[in-house]
């Protein structure tokens, strides 16, 4: 039996995504757990986690489970999700604060009062569905149409120096970085077990990959 | 209390029948527990969350009073709590709350001309609406649900003029709530939605069938091609 572990580490609610997972793989055993001996024992980690960086890295150092992210992130098939995905990256313009520092770039906030070309008036959090601009072909964009939408919601974004990470833009009103791809690796910004049956579609993506890139 | 229709009474039932036919979000009201102050129907509602979470963001309110309440309904897989009369009557709670669960905490405001209502519209403040938005804004509330009393419930049209105001003078984003009746409402509602308004509540217009839920839905969609 597959084992599928969610990071829980104080950071927002993983009953969705654990949720989630129980839909589209119940044949696995989904483990909910903050304990870095389970995360190192999985066959595939998901990241999730909603909230600002400092306060996240703050819960992965007491519960020391830093050095155990950064082997499993490198290790099996991973899946980050939002903050999950935030953290992966050097450190949030906000606060200064450090992130994992797994891939080169920051975190940075929406500004508020933004227009887009047609005066859309762009709120802060950027909250609902939008769609999602698939850069290059990937495992877990099987079966998924280019721009489908997604659910969102966030007040920040990563921008990364690193080209060939994107595996997907999103427009809010500039294209950011809505979900990257590095070898066994995949994160997303937006929340696919908020996302209906795409967003399903892609967590089943995620348990059937065997972790190569593309 | 005293006029209430029952519509179904398998609630995780209808919430599957919205989350099929397309639903890009749920919002519950424990109407029992507004009415009295604290969580009535908190079984219920962990069923309609057992249907639906893992697919579709899911919003509650009524009887909200204490944090305890808030973390209990966010481990059952709530992504936002609505608070109403709790954050009026007491804004220290609201802002107690904004801090303790960031990003999972919206106001709902009920107004008429302007005033906002408490109590289950019983009771007209004297609190400008925009003003306390704004302040509940500045508290770090994800959303304002704006509920035009003059209408909602009453199958009356959207108070588009009031929405948009509101919409306008906020940088997060406002769900509008009360009145929708039919597809004139949605194509009403689009024609603002660049003022900021995310969403649409309604009830009682696609229960009676007044309102195709999945056309409706098609037009939002549009909004963004």
């Amino acid at each position: 039996m597959m084992d599928i572990a969610i990071v829980d580490y104080g950071m927002g609610n993983l009953r969705s995504v654990a949720k989630a997972f129980e839909k589209v793989a119940p044949d696995s055993r989904i483990l909910v757990t903050g304990n870095a001996e389970e995360l190192l024992d999985a066959d595939r980690v998901v990241f999730p986690g909603v909230g600002a960086l400092g306060d996240a890295m703050r819960e992965l150092e007491s519960r020391n489970l830093i050095g155990a992210l950064r082997e499993v992130a490198q290790t099996r098939p991973f899946l980050g999700i939002c903050l999950g995905l935030q953290m992966l990256f050097e450190f949030s313009e906000e606060g200064k604060a450090k992130g994992l520092g797994l891939f080169p770039g920051q975190v940075r906030r929406f500004a508020d009062g933004m227009l887009d070309a047609a005066g859309l008036r762009l709120k802060v959090p950027h909250m609902g569905w939008n769609e999602v601009h698939q850069l290059k072909p990937h495992f877990l964009w099987q079966g998924i149409a280019d721009e489908s939408r997604f659910y969102f919601v966030h007040s920040y974004y990563v921008e990364t120096s690193q080209n060939d990470l994107a595996a997907a833009t999103t427009c809010y009103p500039h294209p950011f970085v809505s979900a990257i791809a590095f070898r066994n690796l995949f994160a997303v910004q937006f929340h696919p077990e908020k996302s209906q049956a795409a967003g399903l579609r892609l967590l089943r993506n995620f348990v059937l990959w065997n972790g190569t890139a593309g | 209390m005293n006029e209430e229709t029952v519509f179904s009474d398998s609630p995780a039932e209808v919430a599957n029948t919205w989350l099929k036919a397309g639903a890009r979000r749920l919002h519950l009201v424990d109407l029992n527990g507004a009415f009295l102050g604290k969580p009535i129907n908190e079984s219920v509602i962990r069923s309609i969350l057992d249907e639906v979470a893992g697919e579709i963001p899911v919003q509650l309110g009524g009887g909200i009073r204490d944090l305890d309440t808030i973390e209990r309904y966010l481990d059952d897989g709530v992504d936002q709590v609505i608070l109403g009369t709790a954050a009026v009557k007491n804004p220290g709670f609201l802002h107690d709350a904004c801090n303790a669960f960031p990003g999972h905490v919206m106001v709902g405001l009920d107004a008429r001309d302007g005033l906002v209502a408490v109590d289950g519209w019983s009771k007209l403040t004297g609190h400008d609406v925009v003003d306390l938005a704004c302040k509940f804004q500045d508290y770090g509330v994800e959303a304002i649900i704006y509920t035009d009393i003059g209408r909602d419930g009453m199958l009356a049209g959207v108070n588009i003029d009031a929405t948009m105001r509101l919409a306008q003078s906020l940088t997060i984003p406002v769900i509008a709530s009360g009145g929708v009746t039919n597809l004139e409402d949605i194509k009403k509602l689009c024609a603002i939605s660049k003022e900021g308004v995310m969403g649409v509540i309604t009830g009682r217009a696609i229960y009676e069938g007044s309102l195709d839920f999945v056309e409706a839905q098609k037009l939002a969609d549009r909004l963004d091609d």
